[in-house]
């Protein structure tokens, strides 16, 4: 019985730990080399694509999609969708698409250039190129070269405060079960060999 | 604009069972703490009577008010991801 129960705890941090990597902002260094739009018809991976109310109707089931095309530090190709995120899931309150796909296209770069121009994606989600979905840039901006160190501050005060609030709960939720909850079961099974 | 108002709908319903439960907790914390004040002070006087006395000093505590920043801390937070993704 043991295992069955570490199995499903495995897999219930699994869908946690997949759930904030989905969720959480990233950063890629890289240079971008086109940006492009592109007609899609989200099919099974609809939950991958945003698709805000932000003012155009969402009832259409084809649309033209912002693309980012960039190649990351270690020369592999890297592909963001640029999406409104609006008031909807997850909360990244983005409504500046056009904005950005801007920004984007002026600092397009190619690798012949004499001093490529390197920059910071912003980014959630993932790429995988079986089920074709994208991660949704957020912002870009420009950095002198592709060594620079980013620190993920928001996300070390995120895990540190989600990491504190599920102790807090857990730790009242033991001192509940331990006062009130043994006690009773105690009392019923009185006697029981 | 139907996504705004889910937002605002649903987030107030999920924050207002999170103040709720947090206010019913902290007041029963608070009353579990006077009872035992009461004990450990020698009993004085009537039980219930202190205790009420003391509840009635909770309800116009500073901690009692910063249960409202369950409301303030999420809509500040919003506001700010709305100015840090759009116009900076």
């Amino acid at each position: 019985m043991g295992y069955v129960k570490w199995t499903i705890r495995g897999l219930f941090w699994l869908l946690v730990i997949a759930f904030l990597h989905y969720t959480l902002p990233q950063h890629d260094v890289a240079r971008i080399t086109d940006t492009y739009e592109k007609r899609v018809d989200p099919g099974s991976n609809a939950m991958f694509w945003s698709n805000a109310d932000t003012g155009e109707a969402t009832d259409v089931t084809v649309r033209d999609v912002f693309f980012i095309q960039a190649f990351r530090t270690n020369d592999k190709p890297m592909i963001y969708r640029n999406e409104d995120t609006g008031w909807g899931w997850p909360p990244y309150f983005k409504f500046d698409t056009s904005n950005l796909q801007a920004e984007a296209s002026d600092l397009i770069s190619k690798k012949n250039d004499a001093k490529p121009q390197w920059v910071v994606v912003r980014h959630y989600g993932w790429r995988n190129e079986f089920l074709s979905i994208y991660p949704n840039a957020v912002s870009v901006w420009a950095v002198d070269g592709p060594d620079v160190r980013i620190i993920p501050w928001f996300k070390i005060v995120f895990l540190t405060v989600l990491a504190a609030l599920f102790w807090a709960i857990r730790v009242r939720w033991m001192r509940f079960r331990k006062r009130r909850i043994e006690p009773k079961v105690d009392e019923w099974t009185d006697g029981w060999a | 604009m139907l996504a705004l108002l889910r937002l605002v709908i649903f987030g107030f319903i999920i924050l207002t069972v999170i103040y709720v439960s947090i206010s019913l907790y902290s007041r029963s914390v608070r009353r579990r703490k006077l009872l035992k004040d009461w004990q450990d002070t020698g009993r004085p006087g009537d039980k219930d009577a202190y205790i009420e006395t003391g509840m009635a000093q909770y309800q116009h505590s500073l901690r009692r008010r910063l249960i409202w920043l369950v409301y303030i801390v999420p809509i500040t937070m919003i506001a700010a991801i709305i100015y840090f993704t759009n116009f900076m």
